[in-house]
Order: structure tokens, then sequence, then C-alpha cells
């Protein structure tokens, strides 16, 4: 672990050399900061954003950087994925280096807290994989380029309403945030559109034994039931349903996209319908970022470092336009830069801006066909309404 | 969310409490069944608990993780006996013959598992071989963990697991199947015990290692025994349980420890008593959630809770005779 950083350290002190040389005397050159787990348990999560964060400022500066003479410096802080050390890291970039804008931070947690900070100070963020429902709502300075959960709650609970019919839904669902949040994400959206949650059970993670949740959601007799959990509950789930003789259909999460439900559950998956990626097409930028970040760095990125690669650039476009226009960096004018972003045509797809900072993104609904699931189609909500993609 | 008013089609009778529905007769009595073939597995497990205490009035800890291995072991010899062969008869002898085999190997775990980290402290404090279980129950989670991973497998039912219709409630017959063993099991460790030469050295070992010894019986032999066969009824839990619950490295904790509650319940020394203890705690769980309101986020702690009550109460047991201190 100590080597790599010490690897990543000496990357980051060869790319900014030349960046110091540049600069000379212009003590000008802008500094935008990255921050996520460089070490510790999370440290893969971290790195490999922090590749894509390296990349988009190593090209951004080969063109020129900033009116073709002033190149951008990326700082990077180790959250080491801890809340306290990523406040003492913000801390650090923004009084010390200065930073006007920030990729990360990489954990949900990390990001409550260092979200906070930046509003405060007034430097925009962009992360580019915090996806509780409520990190965008820490105020006007916090965006990501990665879904919201909420959207799939929000999605889930339109689609059962509107598309399936139901009017009665049973939940059945696990006491940690991801199940908790998307439980209450669905029935907000479907009891707006005029259903009604009938019963919801709970259960503590690590329960193997659904049976008294079950037989008493059975009873409440719902037309439907939403179970959103990871893999191993939902295989318990669908096989105790079974064995209560149940045949209420299903509904899921992104978390049955995963496909060791069909290794652990087998054909009690037939009939789920559920709520789950959507379906990209490759685009010819997505495959050159890939190549390009596979042959610098070795391995290919993850998601969430795609991500942060439209993050990065989206960031440097802003500041370019502000420097354009301004001939400075002011904070809160990239921050509205940020904002204003349109129909960026990044390596993950079109990427636009919510009213909130969220990643305006679609959803992605399935239908399983015994253990094989069928796309059904794309799907996101504008101001209330499901709309299909396509 | 306390009492869920009922209103479906399911049931005609329907328990009233000033006029509010609480519960359908169909869905009180599938509560009862499912309570019934849980308790049944806190019983299987709890006569291993019950009867190494009553030998060596000590708690063996590592006794859930000795049936986590037997499940193991269990799911490995079912898998290669089965290879692809459908359901039918076959697959259910390649079970029984997988279960005994795994019986065996626990057996001689447990033997093992005494002789090198039990027997060495039997004259030291009561403390030691207690923590020299919980570390020997540490050693098996995490060996498992780190030789088959963290993931969930599972075990295929060898029977047709279609549910039966009793009217309105339905019962598997994997629950036939656990209810059945575990009365089975209980019977059969009871004749033993009372009626068999070595039964009645076990009893007699119980009382007395001392005076046992001195009366010719083998008390080393006698442990190695009472070892033996709380292992491998751990195995044959632990592959019943698997069937419902999967296998897992960390399967046997939270079932071992409300198992070791339902010997406590029943008055832990006490065959029967384990056997009713554990059919109590499982009922308990299941309607305490079911019919008394608790949230079902605290089904656990009613194990525990009662655990606390008893021990207050009537520490000896429901069916425990009270014990005094041997001077």
């Amino acid at each position: 672990m100590k080597k790599s950083l010490f690897v990543l350290l000496a990357i980051l002190a060869v790319l900014s050399f030349p960046a110091f040389a540049q600069g000379g005397g212009e003590s000008a050159s802008p500094k935008i900061g990255f921050m996520g787990p460089m070490s510790g348990d999370y440290a893969n999560y971290g790195v490999l954003s922090n590749n894509s964060a390296m990349l988009a400022v190593e090209q951004f500066n080969a063109k020129g950087g900033f009116g073709g003479k002033l190149p951008v410096v990326l700082v990077t802080e180790d959250s080491e994925g801890r809340v306290e050390k990523g406040l003492s890291s913000i801390e650090k970039l923004s009084s010390s280096d200065k930073i006007v804008g920030l990729i990360g931070p990489v954990l949900t947690g990390t990001s409550f807290a260092v979200g906070e900070r930046v509003q405060n100070e007034g430097i925009v963020m962009i992360s580019p994989s915090a996806t509780h429902a409520d990190i965008t709502n820490i105020g006007d300075y916090v965006f990501r380029t990665v879904v919201s959960d909420g959207l799939q709650g929000e999605v889930a609970g339109h689609y059962f309403y509107d598309k399936l019919g139901y009017r009665t839904i049973g939940v059945l669902y696990a006491k940690n945030d991801y199940s908790q949040g998307l439980y209450e994400g669905m029935s907000a959206a479907f009891e707006a559109a005029g259903g009604k949650v009938t019963i919801a059970e709970a259960f503590n993670v690590g329960d193997k034994d659904f049976k008294t949740q079950l037989t008493r959601i059975r009873s409440a007799n719902p037309q439907a039931i939403y179970i959103p959990n990871y893999t191993a509950e939902m295989a318990q789930i669908l096989e105790q349903a079974s064995q209560l003789g149940m045949k209420i259909p299903f509904l899921s999460c992104d978390g049955f996209s995963n496909p060791d439900i069909y290794k652990l559950a087998g054909e009690f998956t037939n009939g789920v319908i559920y709520v789950g990626p959507a379906k990209v097409k490759e685009s010819p930028a997505f495959s050159t970022f890939v190549s390009q970040y596979t042959a610098k760095y070795g391995v290919g990125p993850d998601s969430f470092a795609t991500n942060a690669y439209d993050g990065t650039n989206i960031l440097l476009a802003a500041m370019d336009k502000v420097y354009k226009a301004s001939g400075k960096f002011d904070r809160k004018a990239i921050r509205d830069a940020v904002a204003a972003t349109k129909d960026y045509p990044g390596v993950s797809g079109i990427v636009n801006f919510a009213e909130n900072g969220d990643l305006v993104a679609y959803q992605g609904l399935y239908k399983v066909n015994k253990t094989t699931p069928e796309y059904l189609g794309t799907f996101t909500v504008v101001d209330g309404k499901l709309v299909q993609i396509d | 969310m306390l009492f869920t008013p009922v209103f479906s089609c399911y049931r005609t009778v329907q328990f009233s409490y000033e006029g509010e529905s609480i519960v359908g007769i169909a869905e009180f009595f599938q509560h009862l069944m499912n309570g019934l073939t849980l308790g049944g597995i806190y019983a299987l497990i709890a006569l291993g608990y019950t009867m190494v205490y009553g030998i060596l009035k000590f708690i063996n800890f590592a006794h859930g993780d000795v049936l986590m291995v037997g499940a193991y072991v269990g799911l490995f010899l079912f898998d290669l006996f089965r290879g692809s062969s459908p359901l039918g008869l076959w697959t259910i002898i390649a079970f029984f013959i997988a279960m005994i085999i795994s019986m065996a190997f626990s057996a001689l775990l447990g033997m093992f598992i005494e002789r090198v980290a039990y027997k060495p402290l039997r004259k030291a404090t009561r403390l030691a071989p207690l923590l020299s279980a919980i570390g020997v129950s540490f050693i098996l989670s995490n060996s498992a963990a780190w030789m088959f991973g963290t993931h969930s497998r599972k075990f295929n039912y060898p029977f047709d697991n279609t549910p039966l219709h009793l009217g309105d409630v339905v019962i598997t017959p994997h629950q036939v199947l656990i209810l059945v063993v575990s009365l089975a099991m209980m019977i059969i460790l009871k004749l033993f015990i009372d009626r068999t030469r070595m039964g009645k050295a076990m009893r007699a070992t119980s009382l007395d290692q001392g005076t046992a010894m001195l009366m010719g019986i083998n008390v080393n032999r006698i442990i190695s025994l009472t070892f033996a066969i709380g292992s491998a009824l751990a195995a044959v839990g632990g592959i019943l349980i698997a069937l419902d619950f999967k296998v897992y490295a960390t399967m046997g904790t939270m079932t071992g420890l409300k198992a070791f509650v339902a010997a406590v319940v029943g008055g832990i020394g006490n065959i029967s008593g384990a056997m009713f203890g554990g059919i109590l705690l499982g009922l308990l769980e299941t309607f305490g959630v079911a019919i008394f309101g608790i949230p079902t986020g605290l089904k656990d702690t009613i194990a525990f809770g009662v655990l606390i009550i008893i021990l207050l109460v009537k520490p000896e047991g429901l069916f425990g005779k009270v014990e005094k201190e041997k001077v």
C-alpha cells in the first residue's frame, strides 16, 4: 500500500512539475482537488477514480491549458475513507492549496461531511460515486455524476403504479441505508401517484428466516411485494415465499442485477420485475477513454472512474468558460458554470444536472424469465411523471 | 404498526379483541407451524449443548461452529454423490449417506477438539476451558471463511419440496423432516442414556467423575463419546438448517447462541428440557413478532430477554433440578 501510494505521489509530482515550470512566475495557475480513499479497505475505488482525474488534467494541459498558456494543477488528498480524515483534507485543500473545485469525495459517508464544508467555503464539488439520495440536498455547490438512489425509488414507485397497474404493495426491507432508502423512495412515489403501501415489514441485516414477516404480508394480501435488498436475502425471501405457497408477484431493485441471485435462488426468480442500470449504447468516446486509461494505468476504469473522468472534464470546461469571460477563476462563477452545463457529451453518456445538482439519469426495467433477465425499457421521472426513453 | 388488521378473503373466523381483528385462524396456524419448525432446529442443536454440560459442567461454545463444519461436509458430499441426477430415490439416499459421513466426520472433529483444547484444561479454573472454547469457535469459523469464502452456498433439496396445503395453512416436506428428525434424535438419545450400559456410565460420570473412575469407568472414553454424539447431532442440525438457510462460515454463531439459550431455558443438562426449551423459544420468537407486536427488528432480542428472565427467576431452568454446590 505504501509503495503504491509512493508511486502515485511520484506520478503526481512528475505531472505537476511541468505545470510549475510552465507557470513560472505566474502564480495564477489554478488548482483543483481530488479526494478519495487512496489507502485502506476502499483504496481501489479512490485510486481508480483519481487515475481518471489525472488523465483528464493531463489531456487538458497537453492541449495548452487555459487560454493556451495556463495549466491546471491537480492536488490529490487521501481521505482513507474516514470522515475525520476527509475533514482535515478539505481544510488543507481549501485554505492552503486554495482549490477552485473538488472532484470527490468517493464514499457517501465522507461526502456528507465534506459537502457541508465545501458548501460553506463556496467551492464546487462533483462526486463520481456518492449515491445516497440526500447528498445533493446539502446545498447548491454539491453535484454528482452518478445516479442518485432517489431516482431508483422514484422510477420504481411510478412504474409499479402506472405500467404494472398495482394499487397496493407490501414491502419487506432490511434495516440498512440502502434497503431502507429504496423502500422510502419507492413508497413516497407510489403513494404520491395514488397507490398504497399496505404493509411494510423490516428485518435485521444477517437474518435468514423471513417466514414470520412473509406470513404477515400474505395475510395483508397486497397485489405485489417489493424487496429492495441484497442477493443473499432476496434469494432466501423468494424461496421461503414459495414454501408458504405465496403466488404474489415480487418486485426488486438494482441489487437484483448481480448474477449471483440466479445461483442462490434458481428458478424462484422467475417473474420478478426489477429496476436496474439503464442499458447504454457504448459510444466511441467511451472506448477511446477506456483504451487510453488502460494503456496508462494497466487496469481498466470502473463505473465510478468513468464518472470521475466526466466530472473532471466538466469542471475544467466550466473553469475555462469563466477564465475566458473574466480572466480569473472565481469560485462562485465556476459553480454557476458547472450548474449551467447543458448536454455535455461525456464518456458515460450525455450529462445534464438537475436543479438540485443530481445527474439527470435513467433507470432500466427488467423482467426475469426463469433465470434470464429481459429488458423492458429505459425510464426516468421528470416533474413527477414517468417518462420512457426507449 | 402493532396489530395489523386483516381484511382478506382467506379466513372466516378471526380472533377479536374489542371488536378489532388481530389475526386470522389460518394466519395463526401458519405462525404456529413456522414457530414449531424453527423451535425444532433450536432443540436439535440444544441437545448437544446440554449433553456436554451435563457431563462436564462446561458450555462448549464451539458447538455452533462444529455444526457449520458438518453442514459444509454434508454439502460437498451431497453434491459429489448426487452429480447431476434429477430428484428421486437416489438423491434421497445420497442425502442420507452424506449426512451419515458428515456425522462421523463431525464426531471425530468434536473428539479431536476435546482432546486438544479442553482435556488439558480439565483441572484448570472453570473459566479456562470456556475461553478455550471461544478460541476454537473463532478458529473454525475463520478457517472456513478462508477456505470456502464468505458467500452463502445453496444446499439443494434432495426431495421435491413443493409445499402441501392443509386448507390455508402451508407446510413443506422439509418442515416435516425437521420435526420428525428432531423428535427421533431426542427419543434415541434418551433411550441410549437411560437404557444402555454406556448411558449408565455417562450418567455416573456426570454425577461424580472421581467415583465413576473408581468404579472402573473409563471417564476419558465417556467424555470423548459425549463430544462425539453431541457433534454428530450438530452435523444433523447443520445440514437440516442448511437446506433452508444456506451454508456459510458464520451460520453456527447466532443459531448456536439461541440453541444455548434454549438449553438453559429447558434446564441445562436435561435432555427433554432442551427439546422443550427449543420449541418454546421458536414459538416465542414467532408469536412475539407476529401476535404480540414486538417489532421485527427486535426479534433476536426475544431469545436473550427470555434468557435473562429465566436466569433471574428460575436459574436451574424449567426442567432443571436445583443443584447443591459441591464442597
